[in-house]
């Protein structure tokens, strides 16, 4: 019999950077969801994680502990996307292995895990650009050529839907997904049990982020979205959170360029013409989406080049005539080292909080109005010794910067512990969209078992 | 009625990473009476944006009036993407700050 209505939970809006609270997934979960669903990744944390195939979450055993036993104990499927923060098929291996061993520990009777992979070989785009396919940059990036893939340490694909219908229709009772989009592992169970597209993906889109749809402001806390042939409603199940239509609407436009579109691999969801009520105290539904399939699948890619290895500095100023100069102190830290490292390749910044540390360029704030200031000094290069060597040489010019007219002549800068090893520095290189042929094509779907 | 500060006005002012490459940033008013007093003012637009953060009209790629969020919403190109080396706010979410200081008729 067809379904009437779908209630999907979801509690994070990035499984693993800190655990869900637990009193509203309980509330929430006492209601007997259809689905529990989370996104475990992003490419907002920037390209260092999937460039070096790094996890930033580290709650995430914790967070699939609580979903896992939840969920199996009341025999609700559990959809995770993206996992692992970049979705690289070792995050997807990591997480299906957590799944297995938690199952074991706490003796889950038995069940499916189904996953997906979703990095993509520079082979099968090279094959596509050969083939005549435009690789088209978004967010201003210029089309994409065989050097720049060639440049990239790893690529990965966006999936849609179709792999998570595809395990579900395999039998899979867990889903550990490789890179999605994060509307995606919400619509594709209320589209697989036959509620429209447009409200699927835009319940998709509602609640990805858990409790930043409602308010006041409360991170890592339960909702659960309804869908019916109809409509969508969104609740809140923290006692003091409220979906309201100010709540809802203005999420609607959260984290993306404009607040009318939303592409994903298939086609695209209009929002231009959705209507958003008060449903109850705490409900507010929301009708009017349209979905519109796109002639041509084309899936994004995204991938990240590797800059150098990467170290920091840290020094203080609190002399004002320094203070006042800090630019001449800069110069003159960047001649020494442009002077010392003439023949290397290398990247150096400053960062000068106290006057545009967070803004840089954005800053409309000219003059320093502090009475000091804390400066970071990044260093790039291609070798760990040569970028220490170069940060570290840059921290002490400042501790030496030659400034006309200062008092102290006993350093010019406070400075405190070693220069300290960072993360390598990578860029997003791959931001593109690609032809495919088949949504499943380069998402190649597995099922396991796990439990006792 | 006084000139306000856009943070008196407002409920959210906020800025968050749209994408790799743009930010975007979400004024969200109480009502419609605030919101329409602050499209009229013509303190946020496209090119007042621009001026506001020193950069040229091309770098902001959407600017809407969102009435169903009585809400304002523009987007930004960043220089370069998001946690790049030399970027510190690899989320984008700390860019909003001056948007507080502007004055509304």
């Amino acid at each position: 019999m067809r379904k009437r209505t779908m209630r999907v939970l979801i509690s994070t809006g990035h499984l693993g950077t800190a655990p869900s609270s637990p009193d509203s997934f309980r509330r929430g979960m006492e209601t007997d969801p259809d689905y529990v669903v989370a996104d475990a990744g992003s490419s907002d944390p920037g390209p260092v994680y999937l460039g070096e195939d790094m996890q930033l979450g580290l709650f995430a055993r914790e967070e699939l502990e609580l979903f896992l036993t939840a969920s199996r104990q009341r025999g609700i499927p559990l959809i995770i996307g993206s996992a692992g923060d970049s979705g690289s098929n070792r995050a997807v291996d990591l997480f299906v292995g957590m799944i297995k061993e938690i199952a074991g520990q706490h003796r889950i009777p038995r069940f499916k895990v189904g996953h997906f992979y979703s990095e993509v070989a520079k082979s099968f785009l090279k094959q596509r650009l050969a083939r005549g396919a435009q690789l088209a940059g978004l967010g201003g990036f210029p089309a994409l050529d065989e050097e720049e893939i060639d440049r990239a340490t790893r690529i990965v694909a966006v999936a849609g839907i179709h792999p998570f219908v595809k395990l579900l229709d395999m039998g899979a009772d867990v889903i550990i997904g490789g890179r999605c989009g994060d509307i995606n592992f919400t619509a594709a169970p209320c589209i697989r049990a036959g509620f429209p597209e447009a409200l699927a993906y835009h319940m998709g889109k509602m609640i990805e982020c858990a409790s930043l749809v409602a308010e006041p402001f409360m991170g890592k806390e339960t909702v659960i979205g309804t869908i019916s042939h109809d409509d969508i409603k969104i609740t809140p199940y923290h006692p003091d959170q409220r979906c309201t239509i100010a709540s809802v609407a203005g999420h609607s436009m959260y984290e993306r360029e404009n607040p009318y579109y939303e592409h994903t691999l298939g086609g695209t969801l209009d929002m231009r013409a959705c209507r958003y009520e008060q449903y109850d105290e705490r409900t507010c539904r929301i009708t009017g989406a349209q979905w519109f399939p796109s002639a041509q699948l084309r899936v994004k890619i995204e991938g990240a080049r590797k800059v150098g290895e990467r170290y920091m500095g840290f020094v203080g100023v609190r002399d004002p005539h320094i203070v006042q100069h800090i630019d001449a102190a800069i110069e003159w830290c960047r001649g020494s080292v442009a002077r010392r490292f003439a023949h290397e390749r290398y990247e150096l910044y400053f960062h000068v909080f106290g006057k545009n540390g967070v803004m840089g360029e954005l800053e409309p704030v000219k003059e320093i109005r502090g009475h000091e200031l804390g400066i970071v000094v990044e260093g790039l290069a291609d070798t760990a010794e040569l970028a220490e060597k170069l940060t570290d040489y840059a921290v002490r010019m400042f501790f030496l910067a030659r400034i006309p007219g200062v008092k102290g002549t006993a350093g010019t800068a406070a400075t405190t512990k070693k220069t300290m090893r960072s993360s390598p520095g990578y860029v997003w290189n791959v931001n593109h969209t690609v032809p495919i042929d088949d949504p499943l094509e380069l998402f190649p779907v597995h099922l396991v078992e796990a439990g006792v | 009625m006084g000139k306000a500060r856009l943070s008196e006005l407002a409920t959210t002012i906020r800025s968050k990473n749209a994408g790799v490459n743009q930010i975007t940033f979400d004024v969200i008013f109480p009502d419609r009476e605030t919101y329409r007093r602050v499209v009229r003012s013509q303190v946020l637009t496209r090119a007042s944006v621009a001026r506001y953060f020193g950069i040229p009209p091309e770098r902001i790629s959407d600017f809407v009036e969102f009435d169903v969020a009585n809400a304002i919403k523009f987007t930004l190109y960043r220089l370069r993407p998001g946690g790049s080396p030399g970027d510190w706010d690899i989320l984008g979410c700390q860019q909003y700050g001056p948007l507080l200081e502007i004055e509304v008729d």
